[in-house]
């Protein structure tokens, strides 16, 4: 994989996520990230710091983003959500605009 | 407010699946504390619909919670209160139609810091002590009390509540001297005294709110309302009017006028002080009104309904002079006729939704309306169109009538209930590739029919009722990948077998038919619906009840094909009596 073709998402933790970049565009605050013109970190290196994001939540978040793919793609399966992940999940997804 | 976000969505709905999924998320109180309001409101909103929300549960929101719509749920009484009151950034509640909700129940909420909206409409329990509990509360911009047990010495007291910007006082005693003590409330905008004791004497105490835009007065004996120069919308509706904003001052910028079925004593003079060219809504409908010139002002209107009144033929043409704005057109039950039509026409270039149901229009009005072009709706149910027009033997070939909404490009909702329309005429239909809704109901209607509409791409809601509509037909129809709601209400043809292997195999689509109401599964992807997803009417067959008791049961039409299903039928028939499950085979004489 090239790699300008994927980007690195960082857990509070400092987990790193090396994900599809268009994958990680399903996120419209990544997508301003990545795409904002000038010369920010996010843009120039493809990386993406979430200090507020555990890893287990960006983990999720990542599963998510290939999912929705593949919903969009017409192959219709179920995500599934572990109630006890709902509600800091539902915060990420929030602020991530997805 | 709707929330956006997929994921969230998602979120929500696994955090009220069940009540064993809200234990495993309610303990992370740090967490709650810091979730974002719209999600929390939106959270509580799912667990009340889920009948998952108990006071011990409400308490867990009491930091997050701004926004608290517990419409109509009967269940809230004086101990959700109680918890609601501890909610400490709460700004909007709304607890109408809670019927167990009584004045001692408001004393929880009593001093409430951030309160500024209070909806306790229809909570009939609620007396003038409820309201002094509300007194505290010197945020409240919002208050509505209609149909609650307020009298005249309650209403006064509202008095105190300076920052009131909205009052519904519907279906209260508020009588003049009531209104009188209300006249500090100088910011009021919005002031809602339908159904109230007010008369002629207490209406001239308006002029003294100097905001107020928006007025209802109907259901009450007010005649004459006096010059309110801040007014914009005014509704009247079911009052004997004499004159309206009459008198000195600026003139209001009257924008939107009910008068729905009200008794106007002369046109002329009702209409004479209006200062018509700021209107663009006007209900006039359910009145008498016979000689419309008062109309031909009004060229800023948008929407004009007149369907129940007297307008005919003779008056169309003064609809036509103002017709340049009108998005709205309601003619339903009126004279109108073909011919009135083909007058108004070419005159009405922005109407967008256009209703002449219960009219005597016929084939004629079609090609008419075909050069409305911006045209989205029209309902054209319980006319005389037949969608063709013969012309005997002179042309021995129909002349199909339909053909000429061709034209619309924007049409999205077609209503031809209630018409003598045949299988023949609809074809034309098929080259509306933006219709989304189309309600047929005829008894001339076919299984032919029913399957053009698999070619219309973007048809979300098809009423088909009343149609000579087979098992065989509806099990061979393709509905577009669209549809989300299929009326086959008086297909008397149908069997509720046919439907309910209709629903297993396009599980998205909500049917309506008089033996089984099916609503569209919430989960797309469980090939066996729930049994609560089913509301039956009766009489309620108990044999294919039992078909879903077992989520693993399979339907013998799913195993066997159509010729072995129709054999193991007739076999039946004479097996029966040996056989202890009636269930695997019904008979299909119901």
């Amino acid at each position: 994989m090239q790699k300008e073709d994927t980007v690195k998402l960082i857990s509070a933790e400092g987990f790193e996520f090396v994900i599809d970049k268009k994958a990680a565009m399903v996120s419209q605050t990544i997508r301003n990230m990545l795409t904002s013109p000038g010369s920010f970190a996010e843009t120039q290196l493809g990386e993406v710091t979430f200090p507020e994001i555990s890893t287990t939540i960006l983990e999720k978040i990542c599963q998510y983003f290939y999912w929705s793919m593949q919903y969009a793609s017409g192959k219709e399966t179920e995500f599934h959500i572990e109630p006890e992940l709902t509600l800091e999940l539902m915060m990420a997804a929030n602020y991530l605009h997805t | 407010m709707e929330i956006e976000s997929r994921l969230v969505r998602l979120c929500i709905e696994s955090a009220c699946r069940s009540g064993d999924a809200v234990k495993k998320w309610r303990m992370q109180r740090r967490t709650l504390e810091h979730l974002p309001s719209p999600l929390a409101d939106a959270l509580l909103r799912r667990l009340l619909q889920r009948r998952l929300l108990s006071p011990s549960l409400l308490e867990v929101f009491k930091i997050c919670v701004e926004e608290a719509d517990l419409r109509g749920e009967i269940s809230v009484d004086a101990e959700w209160m109680a918890y609601l009151g501890g909610f400490r950034y709460l700004r909007c509640l709304n607890i109408a139609d809670c019927h167990r909700i009584t004045s001692s129940a408001l004393w929880a909420i009593s001093g409430m810091a951030n309160l500024k909206e209070v909806d306790l409409s229809r909570c009939a329990k609620v007396t003038d002590a409820g309201i002094r509990h509300l007194l505290s509360i010197s945020t409240l911009e919002k208050l509505r009390v209609s149909g609650t047990g307020l009298t005249a010495d309650g209403i006064a007291l509202l008095a105190s509540l300076s920052n009131l910007l909205v009052l519904d006082l519907g279906g209260l005693p508020v009588t003049d001297k009531a209104l009188k003590s209300l006249q500090v409330l100088k910011k009021l905008q919005h002031l809602d005294l339908w159904g109230s004791d007010l008369t002629d004497n207490g209406v001239i105490l308006l002029e003294k709110f100097p905001r107020l835009s928006f007025l209802s007065l109907a259901w009450t004996k007010v005649t004459t309302l006096p010059n309110l120069s801040s007014l914009e919308c005014l509704n009247m509706s079911k009052c004997t009017i004499k004159s309206i904003l009459g008198g000195t001052g600026d003139k209001a910028h009257l924008a939107k006028l009910q008068i729905a079925g009200a008794t106007l004593l002369n046109e002329a003079e009702a209409f004479m002080h209006i200062e018509p060219s700021f209107l663009t809504f006007l209900d006039a409908s359910h009145t008498q009104i016979s000689r419309f010139y008062f109309l031909s002002s009004m060229k800023s209107l948008e929407c004009l309904d007149l369907s129940s009144s007297g307008i005919g033929d003779d008056s169309v043409e003064l609809i036509a002079q103002i017709g340049g704005n009108l998005r709205n057109l309601n003619l339903n039950n009126t004279g109108v006729t073909s011919s009135g039509v083909g007058i108004l026409a070419g005159y009405v270039p922005n109407l967008e939704i256009f209703s002449l149901s219960h009219t005597s229009v016929d084939d004629i009005a079609i090609a008419y309306i075909g050069v409305i072009p911006k045209l989205k709706a029209i309902d054209l149910s319980h006319t005389k169109v037949k969608g063709f027009i013969d012309y005997g033997d002179a042309e021995p070939d129909k002349v199909y009538t339909l053909m000429a909404l061709q034209s619309l490009s924007s049409l999205e909702r077609l209503n031809l209930e209630q018409i003598y329309i045949q299988d023949d005429a609809l074809c034309s239909l098929l080259d509306f590739p933006g219709l989304r809704h189309l309600f047929l109901q005829s008894g001339y209607l076919t299984d032919l029919s029913l399957h053009h509409w698999s070619s219309l791409h973007c048809l979300k809601t098809l009423g088909f009722r009343d149609a000579v509509l087979t098992n065989q037909g509806l099990d061979s129809f393709k509905p577009p990948v669209t549809l989300e709601l299929l009326d086959l209400r008086g297909c008397w043809l149908l069997t509720e077998d046919a439907i309910l292997l209709f629903h297993r195999k396009y599980p998205r689509i909500e049917l309506k038919h008089e033996l089984i109401h099916v609503s569209a599964s919430d989960h797309p992807l469980s090939n066996f619906p729930s049994k609560s997803q089913f509301k039956r009417t009766p009489p309620v067959n108990i044999n294919s009840e039992k078909l879903f008791l077992s989520p693993t049961f399979v339907d013998q039409r799913l195993k066997y094909n159509r010729g072995e299903l129709l054999a193991l039928q007739y076999s039946s028939l004479s097996l029966q009596p040996n056989y202890g499950d009636g269930a695997i085979f019904k008979m299909p004489t119901d």
